[in-house]
């Protein structure tokens, strides 16, 4: 395969931007050079598209050996008559409308992205660069405003893919995922997502479009996506998951969006709040970073806290001066410098369970470490 | 391989890169077989026949030669509808409906409101009109026709689907104020320097010299405190200001206003949109839109929205975004015209 000398610039889809970055080059020529088995055009596909006639009639003849989700116009090269377009039509109003119902927006901090419900306890698919973290809190907002708290959980950092879960209980609605993979180039397909953030009278966006390339870890489709978009689900015409809105390049022909078998090749990883890869679409946290705001002196009973910073997590956390810390997250804390070491293995988010003795009482505080 | 910059805020994170393409023809899918390739569009016939007959042309340069915007064809006798903020001030209007040429275009009337303006040619044979679909039932997952490009003698199309809800756009919010211009020093408090005329708070009687003390409540003490009071307000909204006048506390009632937007900065979503030179200039503050997926550009919108029946749902007014463009629904239009004819 040439690799041809043209640049292009590529986006991550989130809104909400304050600042910027630059991904390295050579990641992006790795990822679009590879080529799958699922983007060939068959051999077998071009005879039975010759004549529209000719497809109508073989996806007649042949349609109980097809597989199932099999529609006539994506065996067809492209549609010819009102009919094909109304047959696309029809099957895009009656998968779009359930799809719509779980597709949510997402918000942490100042961002918003987008994501998808794939279980009806809330298991929601998302990309790595919405939640851009494991075990962050962020907000669900459901079609019709609701707020619901989530987590995030475990992420693919080198190919944009994510988990994260509803924290409250409920039933919510949630669409099939297609783990099979049997969408081919030229298939029709539909991406939803609430571009440039959540708008409850516009409501998610839905765009129609085909699969124009396919690679291991990257789907391009003619679906156009946007900041907002990230992390928002794209559907076989069935109505079931294929890929999860990644990036854009200028060009209105590229929007690329991860496929479900990376989401299927990591799901464990993923379940386990694991953070895999070295980015560049999520960062590992930096040791070091975190800052809970005590200052502490050694004493004959222990660690004592001195004082604690205006604001600081462990003010907020309720941490007097006084008391002395026994623990930290289950690590017997032996002194001043031991405990400056343990923080220096933490970082900026992480979650943190300190038991303190106060006035002969023994208490658990949590709090989450803020930046340093 | 260049060092992924890290930034504290990960999530605001934008990450722009250089990315080398490859390009191999048979794992990519020809451009004539995408939503908006010459195949499909083939499709797309029947409708487009409609545009060529009930679609204008409109040019500006005097010559006839660079178009300008489409337009939609109204009436028989040479009613024409456009988008007016592409055609405001221009001296020398033409048009061309179908092959016919027309060099005298006159102004009849513009909807500020609707951002429409209505012209008039004279044809010496009548013109086809588009037939308006007025139900309002355009189901979201519709096919949409749209102008596309266009030769002196063809009209081609363009094509979406209907996107979202039909629904208000409306304008940018600068956010909201109270009408008061602040002492620089803070150490009596935050004392008012100037009172905004004809804002909420010379309505209500707040006067130069008073010194803040709380708002709905809660403590003012420095102006960080006050944008937060206010951050998530709405213009309309009334708020109970206390002040302190001539060593008196004093409780008003203060209206407060929306506050002029600057210039319209183009945000990051709209330079993926392809900028100033892709967006209309005019492209929200709309009373009711029909919202599709159409990559049209600036100069492609004012002519019919079509659906697959050839029956004209709405006119396009703006390409709002990479994904979005904007169109008056024919229920709207229909009123729009009978008041301008009036």
């Amino acid at each position: 395969m040439r690799v041809s000398v043209f640049f292009n610039q590529l986006m991550i889809i989130i809104g909400g931007f304050e600042r910027r970055g630059s991904l390295s080059p050579l990641s992006h020529v790795k990822m679009m050079s590879y080529t799958s088995p699922h983007s060939q055009y068959s051999q077998k596909h071009k005879i039975l598209v010759k004549t529209r006639l000719l497809s109508l009639l073989a996806s007649f003849v042949l349609a109980p050996l097809l597989s199932a989700q099999e529609f006539p116009f994506n065996e067809a090269k492209s549609p010819a008559t009102k009919d094909d377009l109304l047959s696309i039509q029809k099957a895009l109003m009656e998968s779009s409308e359930h799809a719509r119902k779980a597709t949510v927006s997402i918000a942490i901090g100042e961002g918003f992205g987008s994501g998808v419900i794939v279980s009806s306890e809330g298991l929601i698919l998302t990309a790595a660069h919405v939640t851009a973290g494991v075990e962050k809190e962020l907000t669900v907002i459901m079609n019709d405003g609701t707020r619901l708290k989530a987590v995030s959980m475990g992420l693919i950092s080198n190919t944009d893919a994510a988990m994260m879960r509803i924290t409250e209980e409920g039933e919510y609605p949630y669409v099939e995922m297609n783990k099979e993979n049997d969408y081919k180039l030229g298939h029709w397909v539909f991406a939803l997502g609430h571009s440039g953030g959540f708008d409850k009278s516009r409501g998610p966006v839905l765009r129609l479009g085909r699969i124009v390339k396919d690679s291991e870890t990257t789907v391009h489709t003619d679906c156009k996506v946007i900041g907002g978009d990230s992390g928002g689900p794209l559907f076989d015409m069935k109505g079931r998951l294929i890929a999860i809105h990644s990036r854009v390049s200028r060009t209105m022909e590229e929007n690329m969006h991860v496929p479900m078998r990376e989401y299927v090749r990591h799901w464990e990883s993923m379940k386990t709040n694991e953070f895999v890869g070295d980015g560049p679409f999520a960062q590992r946290p930096v040791k070091g970073t975190g800052f809970i705001g005590i200052g502490t002196k050694d004493s004959e009973d222990g660690l004592l806290v001195e004082k604690t910073g205006k604001d600081s997590p462990a003010q907020k956390a309720g941490i007097e001066e006084g008391d002395i810390l026994l623990s930290i997250n289950n690590k017997e804390i032996t002194g001043k410098e031991g405990f400056k070491s343990m923080l220096k293995e933490m970082s900026e988010g992480d979650k943190v369970e300190l038991k303190i003795l106060r006035k002969g009482e023994e208490k658990t505080v949590k709090l989450t470490l803020a930046a340093r | 391989m260049t060092k992924v910059h890290h930034y504290q805020s990960i999530l605001a994170a934008a990450a722009l890169s250089l990315m080398a393409g490859t390009a191999c023809a048979q794992n990519v899918l020809p451009a004539n077989l995408r939503i908006n390739g010459k195949s499909v569009w083939e499709a797309f016939e029947p409708q487009r026949q409609v545009l060529q007959k009930s679609s204008a042309v409109i040019y500006i340069d005097g010559r006839s030669r660079l178009m300008k915007i489409y337009g939609t064809v109204v009436s028989e006798d040479g009613y024409v509808l456009t988008k007016a903020s592409e055609i405001e001030g221009a001296s020398e209007l033409t048009m061309r409906i179908d092959g016919d040429l027309y060099t005298e275009v006159k102004v009849i009337g513009t909807d500020a409101r609707w951002d429409v303006t209505m012209l008039k040619v004279e044809p010496e044979q009548p013109l086809v009109p588009v037939v308006f679909d007025e139900s309002d039932e355009v189901k979201q997952g519709s096919w949409v026709i749209s102008n596309g490009s266009t030769t002196r003698s063809s009209r081609r199309v363009k094509v979406g689907i209907l996107s979202a809800n039909t629904r208000e756009i409306t304008p940018p919010s600068g956010g909201v104020m109270l009408g008061v211009i602040l002492a620089e020093e803070e150490e009596k408090g935050l004392q008012i320097k100037e009172i905004t005329p004809k804002s909420g708070a010379e309505k209500s009687g707040l006067k130069k010299d008073d010194i803040i003390q709380s708002i709905s409540g809660k403590e003012i003490t420095d102006r960080e405190d006050l944008l937060k009071v206010l951050k998530d307000k709405e213009a309309g909204e009334k708020i109970a200001v206390e002040i302190l006048r001539d060593g008196k506390k004093k409780k008003l009632s203060v209206e407060l206003t929306a506050r002029p937007k600057g210039p319209e900065r183009m945000s990051r979503n709209d330079q993926m949109s392809g900028g100033a030179l892709s967006l209309s200039k005019r492209r929200n503050d709309f009373p009711r839109v029909l919202h599709h997926d159409t990559p049209l550009i600036k100069d492609r919108v004012g002519g019919p929205l079509l659906n697959l029946d050839g029956v004209c749902i709405g006119m396009n007014i703006a390409r709002a975004s990479r994904v979005a463009t904007f169109a008056i629904p024919a229920s709207d239009l229909v009123e729009i015209m009978a008041e301008m004819k009036e």
